[in-house]
């Protein structure tokens, strides 16, 4: 097998890549943002949600993946035993941790004046936090959440662990595990894949976030 | 031998900043062939418009700017030749800065005793004495164990004056020295500084602190758009300068500080 | 469930991986900050083939994933130079590589909030910049930086998990180990990730304490906490 065959295999994985890395990332954000806005807004839950941050980001991926496909695949095939939706899931509840944090700093960053603003209009605090605070918070994170991306993009590769999905760490251990075992070229075709996918994400997303929070005066 | 303590000569220096469009540069003329010599024991107050440039000028006569052209001379060395040891040079000379700029991470004690250590070499008593001595000479030895943040702009700003003086380096160069500072707390720093000047220490000092110049300064100098204008006694510039400008800025001044 | 936490060969090897996992930690961590201190000088003071040298270093180890990183040095590397090198020195040296990559960034930053107002104080006390740096600068850029290193410790903590896919015994590797003795799946990852767990939270604990103890007192990087 040569470079370029080899090129072609590892981009089949892209798709895969991408779908784990995207899924992962909207589950992040439909986790991560009510849990920023409660744990700030609702002092009750606070606890109860950094225990749900600490355990998250305190427990390797690749630990819950293993937990979750292999323990519960058997007795939940539906949906555990799909390895594409236990990385999805499990990347997914981890980037809810992270992006949690993420729009706390934001929330933070805003300001609690913009939204006592809204309740002097007439607002109720929710809807003051729907209308106000709420667009000026995903303005703010911009920065944050195309690095939060970028990280999910890297961490799709855990999947390897629970075989069976052919996106581009996988492709490049099979490159390796059949003849003649080049143990060169798919690892490091594979390294500048994943750059070439991440780069443009982090930089171009930190960029336009600055300018618009600039434009908006954060 | 040379007789005097420092000497600028036809000194040159320029600097971009930002302009008003995106992506422009300004180039700012802010030393435009600028002579300067200060003997032992004078003291000397150079003034005049905000952004003429008289902070770049004693920057570069402290070498922490670099001039573009001209010399700058420390005794017989001179320190704008290639070559020569710059630490060394700034090691005889004391600078205070607008911003205070201590060391943050110290105590006021550790903010004098480092230079003393590290430049001077001396051993750890030797250094912690002559740095308390300084801090008691600018009356703040109380604070001898605070750290910058916890100490009042006044404090803060004499403890760099006791950094600045414990090396008992040649001149003292003060940039604003009192600007940055709340109005009550000014005058505990023109205290310490008047000290300073009887004891007759060599200073060169940016200020305009009109009162301060008054009553301490030997020689004022008018500093404006780079140049220097006119120098004189204060009594000159107090009652009536020779120069247009001279009278212009005079009058905007006396005008303003009414103590 | 539980049961086989009394059995003692399933403990050793706890213990046993445990041990790697926390050494690789450790390493990583402190390599990481010796090469990021280097790295973050060089950015700031180095020439353009310096800097451009050090952003395609930082690029690579920040836009590929670790584990990918790992099988390079513990496969290809050896391929390229044709010769035997221990997989535990490969994986020890590339998460040392891994966190400077991080560990520059956050340095080059802290460094940056502080240097130009005190590079100048030091140098009108006559002192060099190389002196400057060590007794000024850098204290000060350590001390702010701690928060972000705690991160940097949990981060490279979780990604030590993937050394037990290239041969290594660790955390994970026990796991997998007492798991294919004991078939209780479920009972066995709880284990292993509280035990990730209570590692992480006592070494956060600890960074704390101790940037409480050493912080410059007024001065506190605004971070995304």
């Amino acid at each position: 097998m040569d470079v370029w065959q080899q090129l072609i295999f590892l981009l089949e994985g892209v798709p895969l890549t991408l779908s784990i890395s995207i899924i992962s990332f909207l589950l992040g954000i439909a986790i991560g943002f009510p849990l920023a806005f409660m744990r700030v807004y609702e002092k009750e839950v606070s606890f109860v949600i950094g225990g749900y941050e600490k355990i998250f980001r305190g427990i390797p991926e690749i630990v819950l993946m293993l937990m979750f496909y292999f323990g519960l695949g058997p007795f939940f095939p539906i949906p555990f035993g799909s390895a594409f939706f236990v990385a999805a899931f499990v990347l997914g509840l981890r980037s809810g941790a992270n992006q949690s944090q993420i729009y706390r700093g934001a929330i933070r960053g805003v300001g609690d004046e913009q939204m006592i603003a809204g309740m002097s209009v007439g607002f109720s605090k929710w809807r003051s936090i729907w209308h106000i605070m709420v667009p000026q918070v995903f303005t703010f994170s911009t920065p944050g959440l195309g690095s939060e991306y970028a990280l999910l993009i890297k961490d799709s590769a855990y999947v390897y662990v629970i075989g069976g999905l052919a996106e581009i760490m996988t492709i490049s251990i099979r490159i390796k595990s059949t003849p003649p075992y080049d143990a060169i070229t798919p690892f490091v075709l594979a390294a500048i894949l994943y750059i070439i996918i991440t780069f443009p994400i982090a930089y171009y997303l930190d960029r336009w976030g600055n300018k618009r929070k600039k434009t908006i005066g954060l | 031998m040379a007789t005097f303590v420092m000497e600028a000569k036809n000194v040159y220096k320029t600097y971009t900043m930002k302009g008003d469009k995106k992506g422009e540069e300004k180039v700012v003329e802010a030393v435009k062939d600028v002579s300067l010599t200060i003997r032992k024991g004078d003291i000397k107050l150079i003034f005049g418009p905000s952004g003429s440039g008289k902070s770049t000028f004693l920057r570069c006569m402290a070498m922490l700017d670099i001039p573009d052209k001209g010399q700058i001379y420390l005794g017989d060395e001179c320190l704008t030749k290639s070559g020569v040891d710059l630490n060394k040079a700034r090691a005889r000379i004391g600078f205070v800065f607008q911003h205070i700029y201590l060391f943050r991470h110290l105590t006021a004690l550790g903010n004098v005793e480092l230079a003393l250590r590290q430049v001077l070499k001396l051993p750890k008593e030797q250094a912690r004495k002559r740095a308390l001595d300084a801090l008691t000479e600018v009356k703040v030895c109380d604070c001898a164990n605070k750290y910058p943040s916890q100490m009042s702009g006044g404090q803060a700003q004499r403890v760099g004056i006791a950094r600045a003086i414990a090396r008992n380096p040649d001149i003292i160069l003060l940039d604003e020295p009192t600007s940055a500072l709340d109005p009550e707390l000014t005058g505990e720093v023109i205290d310490t500084l008047r000290d300073l000047a009887k004891e007759g220490t060599t200073m060169l000092i940016v200020s305009h602190e009109m009162p301060f110049a008054k009553e301490v300064a030997e020689e004022m100098i008018f500093y404006d758009e780079g140049r220097i204008i006119e120098v004189g006694p204060p009594s000159l510039f107090f009652n009536a300068p020779n120069t247009d400008r001279a009278k212009q800025f005079m009058t905007r001044i006396i005008n303003r500080t009414t103590r | 469930m539980f049961e086989w936490l009394a059995n003692p060969t399933y403990y050793t090897w706890i213990l046993q991986g445990l041990t790697l996992t926390i050494e690789i930690t450790l390493f990583g961590v402190f390599l990481g900050l010796i090469l990021g201190t280097i790295l973050a000088m060089g950015d700031i003071y180095g020439g353009k083939i310096v800097r451009g040298f050090i952003a395609v270093y930082v690029e690579f180890f920040r836009g590929s994933p670790l584990f990918v990183q790992l099988f390079i040095a513990v496969y290809t590397i050896p391929a390229i130079l044709n010769i035997q090198i221990s997989h535990y020195f490969l994986a020890f040296l590339v998460f040392g590589l891994n966190s400077a990559a991080y560990q520059k960034g956050y340095l080059k930053g802290s460094m940056q909030t502080v240097l130009d107002d005190q590079m100048a104080a030091g140098l009108s006390v006559g002192m060099s910049r190389i002196q400057t740096l060590r007794y000024v600068i850098l204290p000060q850029a350590y001390r702010i930086v701690i928060p972000s290193w705690t991160n940097e410790f949990c981060s490279l903590t979780k990604s030590t998990s993937t050394v037990a896919f290239v041969g290594l015994f660790d955390l994970v590797s026990a796991g997998l180990s007492i798991r294919m003795r004991t078939f209780e799946i479920i009972p066995v990852w709880i284990v292993i990730g509280l035990i990730y767990l209570a590692w992480i939270t006592g070494v956060s604990k600890i960074m704390d304490i101790v940037y409480e103890r050493k912080k410059i007192p007024g001065i506190e990087l605004d971070m995304q906490s």
